[in-house]
């Protein structure tokens, strides 16, 4: 019950509203009850031939239903407010949240996983707190109150009626356990089936080349197969409870029909009795469903709770002490202390006792094997993580002192793989700096050797790129992310392996170009490929978390057997020409 | 509307195969709704022929009855519910692999004009929505008229003015669920927009949560975050408001419909033209009547949803595949590997004609004959036509002038998939299937042995990192490859190939570089694969290109020189002047 509780916390802030809708609700239920007695009342009149009595009676109908109708108005138009005012809560603070977890906390976690607590989980949990709450209080009342009046009246009668209803609202509460897990793996295999059909269509090239359309076809069917059975086996859940549910309460009709139809006959029970008590039991069906279906639904909630406050209370890891500055001036020294690293209990070590001192202006590059603990090290200058042991200092502030965003506007970290927003290309370049003037950006694209093909796309600046856009070459994406990287205009940059997919020439004139921007700036190269490495002036070389080796290239090239075989020795090997075909042969 | 008279006439046709148990379906709807229309009659009955006539052997009787048609409606209901269940999804089914088995008998040509997204939400959203028009649809038209046609039948044989009130309030609720269906249409739609905007920069930043972090740009998402939450609650509220206009209506009228029964209803009885049964039987009766209004109105919306869907699917169906066999095409056997190019023009635009503007030619009256087993290097810079030429090998295209020839017979005069088959086509990033590396191997030949698998790996080097997997072969590479990096990736398509045996290779040489040890095992792996064949080969490497047979460069779609590397240097020309400006 604790996740329960915590979850109400959630409706706190408005509980004043709920309250308000559960007053409103319960009012317009108090209607509802009132008027099968109202029809009874006028079955009454009718057997007396009490003609005048009628229109009295039929006005408080239409009285009680025009007053149910503002009511109910009311209530779901203030319930509605509370439902969207959660789940606009949950969602900011879920977001939020994940914003300020650190990069670590993302590595062990599946995109996916986060994204379906983002969605179904909070869809679940506002669901409940907006409408099930009060489905649940006012069914319940409805029940309750109608209940009472038929036991005033009769409570022989009252409880036959009523005994299947337990039945109902277990058979309801069953039906919602059992469907949805049923509709979430068809769900599933949907998601299975597309993922299937995206293979065929984006690897369509390797299929037809190879003349295997048979084979895929197969796969699918099976795929088909799969959800085929899934969707039968939920519409069998579907065909079992449904009918089920409806015909329960029928049951009860029926047997206050037969009970009270004798009871009238013997004269202990009069006719317009009976006709309310049969309004009620046709009246009674639904609210007893929905009892049963809140409770269900409130158990999801609680589950969804649970996985949703699992991500919330991870507390971020990257963070300032309250009242820290932010990073000071500087020319751009950075120095590593003794630093080590280790990304999990279990992991080894990705760096080991590393120190380093590099002067404001230096260009270092970085060499190394899969795994020495390159991207390791100039996380830690982007403060992407914490050092395990030791401090990493940017021109003398140790950076846990000071706010991560001040570091992150001084450094500017370019990955390899160059992600681009769903944005056009002028945003993209921009990201940094969002109030960029279109000049500053050409200059960035310029300086990145970007310029020239953004101008020949349809829309030039404006074309929209990433994942619902055009898609661009592997060339074209590092160029951009280059652009951006210099647009930041960074103390310290650092490019991570960046260049990998442009041919020599383009690197060549990206040299010149960070000759001019990145004088009296620090810069750190990634890359193992001759061409990139001429952009640093010293060399480290790196192994198993540690610096092995430091010196230019030609010192390593000639004394380090190593480091010969990390780099790719031949300049034959370096690409001459790099297609920006969008459409290569695939 | 003829079209569209078509279209619905193939959905028809989808359901032929079924007719059987549609037959079982449509009496088990038909008694379902029956036996949903007899309780409140019967209800009626016991009041009338069983209380006022004073005969409880009539009631037990009448409750007997009730208590049957109830017993029957559950039996009958699970039966449709099943019924309908399994014929809309089988025809689902079948539709699927109709669509799928017709994506793929398309040309390259339509892949590359199509997005994937377009192509797949075909086979998968597209066809969703006609099955709810399908099951749903058809179901509901048929069991609500039958309802309506039935409650209405049975009102006006029990009294017919009382009737005649009652359907009084029918115009004013489908006035008001024909406005409602109206309006909230459009306001459901943007929910559902809205939420995926929501989703896909949730998306979005996951996946991009490096970039986030390394420029510091957290707040910019938040706010933007924060807008996409407020539309998305904005256009919530509106539903909201409908809703909270439409439902308590409905209640209302059915309210102000019993009222006006009891009041006339209940002076027809005092005036002793009816009895008190009936009027109780017209109240039970009310609901059963609103209900398929209301239902009714909200199968428009399906009705035009799934029309759409059908539209786009038939959008597909009727695009005819564009490269087909020639009727007297043969099966190659085995090719020996001579390519020629007759005049070949071929431009991307599919209506360029001869006397168009010369720059949408791709390529322009390239005439080139490669004998068997010879390498070849096409060179040039982007947009030069080095893909397209080698596209036009494998037939991917057909040309709009002229004639791509292998062994001296035109592409279009053997059957393609034969002829693919001893093509081998290698990619730049090379494109794994989700499956075990050995799968991935025996792609182009199945029925390969382990050992055949094997060896092809080892004879491109793969197996090295193979053997370092934890379950070696049998490992699973994750959608698309994802659990290989790119160079492996590259070298398990290559021993793809390998083990294809093709006689033809057309190789788009891979850029980005990989380390140094899976570098040197790709260069050793290509001396494998170009030996012994015709190969026609994009390369990016002055070392690729000086182990090819002859190199062949391309300027603007045209064949500017070709020669050997030396003798192209000594030319002085165009692939001179790359060269030396690469070399400084």
């Amino acid at each position: 019950m604790p996740t329960f509780r915590r979850l109400l916390g959630f409706v706190r802030p408005h509980r004043r509203e709920l309250w308000g809708s559960l007053i409103f609700a319960w009012a317009a239920m108090g209607m509802t009850v009132l008027i099968p007695s109202l029809i009874g009342k006028a079955v009454t009149a009718i057997q007396d031939g009490d003609g005048d009595a009628l229109l009295p009676i039929a006005g408080l109908i239409v009285g009680a239903a025009i007053l149910r109708l503002g009511l109910t108005m009311v209530r779901r138009i203030v319930a509605g407010k509370v439902s969207l005012a959660v789940e606009f809560d949950l969602r900011q603070e879920l977001y939020g949240h994940l914003q300020r977890l650190e990069l670590g906390f993302f590595d062990h976690q599946q995109t996916g996983q986060l994204m379906s607590r983002a969605t179904v989980d909070l869809q679940a949990i506002r669901f409940f707190l907006g409408y099930g709450l009060i489905f649940f209080s006012q069914s319940l009342l409805t029940v309750t109150l109608a209940g009472a009046v038929m036991f005033w009246i009769n409570p022989w009668l009252a409880l036959i009626g009523l005994a299947p209803a337990p039945l109902v609202v277990i058979a309801a509460l069953r039906f919602t356990r059992v469907s949805r897990p049923a509709m979430q793996e068809v769900q599933q295999r949907v998601a299975e089936l597309t993922a299937e059909a995206e293979e065929t269509v984006t690897g369509i090239r390797v299929v037809k080349a190879f003349s295997r359309e048979d084979h895929r076809y197969e796969r699918f069917q099976a795929a088909v197969t799969r959800l085929f059975d899934q969707s039968l086996h939920s519409t069998r859940i579907q065909a079992f409870f449904q009918p089920l549910i409806g015909a329960l309460p029928q049951i009860g009709t029926a047997l206050v029909l037969l009970v009270g139809g004798h009871q009238v006959l013997a004269g202990s029970l009069d006719l317009g009795q009976f006709t309310a008590f049969y309004a009620y039991m046709l009246m009674l069906s639904s609210p007893l469903r929905t009892v049963g279906m809140a409770l269900g639904m409130g158990q999801r909630a609680i589950a969804a709770g649970n996985r949703l406050f699992e991500v919330l209370d991870r507390d971020p890891e990257i963070v300032a002490p309250p009242g820290a500055p932010d990073l000071p001036a500087g020319e751009g020294r950075v120095e590593l202390e003794g630093v080590g690293l280790t990304y999990g209990p279990d992991a080894p070590p990705a760096l080991v006792d590393i120190s380093l001192d590099v002067p404001p202006g230096a260009r270092l590059g970085l060499v190394g094997g899969s795994g020495a603990g390159k991207t390791s090290l100039v996380a830690l200058i982007a403060r992407l993580y914490d050092p395990t042991s030791g401090a990493v200092r940017i021109d003398g502030s140790d950076l846990r002192s000071v706010t991560p965003d001040s570091i992150r506007h001084q450094v500017a970290y370019v990955s390899d793989d160059s992600f681009l927003f769903s944005d056009s290309i002028g945003a993209n370049i921009a990201y940094a700096r969002p109030d960029a003037s279109p000049e500053a950006i050409e200059r960035a694209a310029t300086l990145a050797q970007a310029d020239g093909f953004i101008r020949e796309l349809p829309d030039g600046y404006d074309t929209v790129v990433g994942e619902r856009g055009l898609t661009l070459s592997g060339g074209q994406r590092q160029r951009i992310a280059i652009a951006r990287a210099l647009l930041a205009d960074p103390r310290i940059l650092i490019l991570d392996d960046a260049t990998s997919s442009l041919d020599a020439t383009t690197e060549q004139a990206i040299r010149d170009a960070l000759d001019e921007v990145m004088r009296d700036r620090t810069t750190f190269v990634i890359g193992h490929r001759l061409s990139t490495l001429s952009l640093a002036e010293t060399i480290l070389l790196m192994d198993e978390g540690r610096i092995v080796d430091r010196g230019t290239h030609e010192e390593l090239d000639s004394r380090s057997p190593a480091y010969r075989s990390l780099i790719v020795s031949g300049a034959e090997d370096d690409p001459l020409f790099v297609d920006d075909e969008i459409e290569v042969v695939r | 509307m003829n079209d569209r008279r078509r279209k619905i006439l193939w959905v028809l046709g989808l359901l032929r195969p079924y007719r059987t148990r549609i037959f079982w379906m449509l009496l088990a709807v038909i008694a379902s709704t029956a036996s949903a229309l007899a309780p409140p009659w019967l209800a009626g009955k016991a009041i009338d022929s069983g209380i006022l006539a004073d005969d409880a052997t009539a009631l037990t009787w009448i409750v007997i009855a009730f208590a049957f048609a109830t017993a029957v409606n559950a039996v009958t209901s699970w039966l449709q519910t099943w019924l309908v269940g399994w014929v809309g999804i089988r025809v689902l089914q079948d539709l699927r692999e109709q669509v799928f088995k017709h994506v793929q008998r398309m040309s390259i040509g339509f892949f590359t004009r199509n997005r994937p997204g377009t192509v797949i939400s075909r086979m998968t959203n597209d066809i969703e929505a006609l099955n709810q028009l399908i099951s749903d649809g058809i179901v509901t038209l048929f069991a609500n008229m039958l309802t309506l046609i039935g409650v209405v039948a049975i009102l006006i044989a029990l009294d017919v003015r009382l009737a005649l009130i009652t359907m009084s309030v029918l115009p004013l609720l489908v006035i008001t669920s024909l406005l409602f269906r109206r309006f909230s249409a459009g306001a459901f739609r943007r929910t559902r927009e809205r939420i995926a905007a929501i989703t896909a920069h949730l998306q979005e930043t996951l996946s991009g949560v490096r970039v986030v972090r390394a420029f510091g740009q957290e707040p910019q998402h938040v706010n933007r975050m924060t807008e996409l939450n407020q539309l998305n609650r904005d256009a919530n509220m509106s539903t909201v408001y409908l809703n909270a206009t439409y439902f308590p209506a409905t209640e209302l009228l059915t309210a102000a419909g019993t009222a006006a029964i009891l009041l006339f209803g209940g002076w027809q009885v005092i005036e002793g033209n009816i009895m008190v049964g009936v009027v109780v039987t017209f109240i039970g009766y009310l609901q059963l009547f609103f209900d398929p209004i209301q239902q009714l109105a909200q199968l428009y919306a399906t009705y035009q949803q799934g029309m759409a869907a059908l539209d786009k699917i038939f959008g597909l169906l009727d695009t005819e595949a564009d490269i087909v066999d020639a009727p007297d095409a043969v099966d190659p056997g085995e090719l020996q590997g001579r390519i020629t190019f007759e005049d070949v023009s071929f431009s991307y635009d599919l209506e360029a004609d001869a006397d168009s503007l010369s720059d949408r030619w791709a390529i322009r009256h390239i005439d080139l004959e490669i004998p068997e087993g010879e390498t070849v290097a096409l060179v040039g810079s982007t947009g030069a036509g080095k893909s397209t030429l080698a596209k036009l090998v494998t037939r991917f295209h057909d040309p709009q002038e002229g004639r791509v020839l292998i062994d001296g017979r035109p592409l279009y005069g053997w059957q393609q998939r034969p002829l693919r088959r001893q093509m081998g086509i290698v990619p730049q990033e090379g494109f794994l299937f989700s499956g075990t590396i050995a799968e991935n191997v025996a792609f182009g030949r199945p029925e390969a042995t382990d050992e055949e698998i094997a060896s092809a790996a080892a004879a491109v080097g793969a197996d090295q990192f193979i053997d370092r997997l934890p379950d070696g072969i049998e490992t699973e590479v994750g959608e698309r490859g994802i659990q290989l990096s790119s160079g492996q990736r590259q070298l398990v398509a290559f021993a793809r190939v390998i083990l294809a045996r093709p006689r033809v290779l057309i190789l788009d040489e891979a850029t980005s570089a990989v380390d140094t040890r899976t570098e040197r095992t790709i260069e050793n792996a290509l001396e494998r694969l170009l030996h012994g064949r015709t190969a026609i080969v994009i390369a990016h490497r002055l070392s690729t290109i000086r182990r090819a047979d002859r190199i062949i460069v391309l300027d603007h779609g045209e064949i500017a020189e070709t020669g050997s590397h030396d003798e192209l240097i000594a030319a002085d020309g165009l692939y001179a002047r790359l060269y030396s400006a690469w070399v400084n």
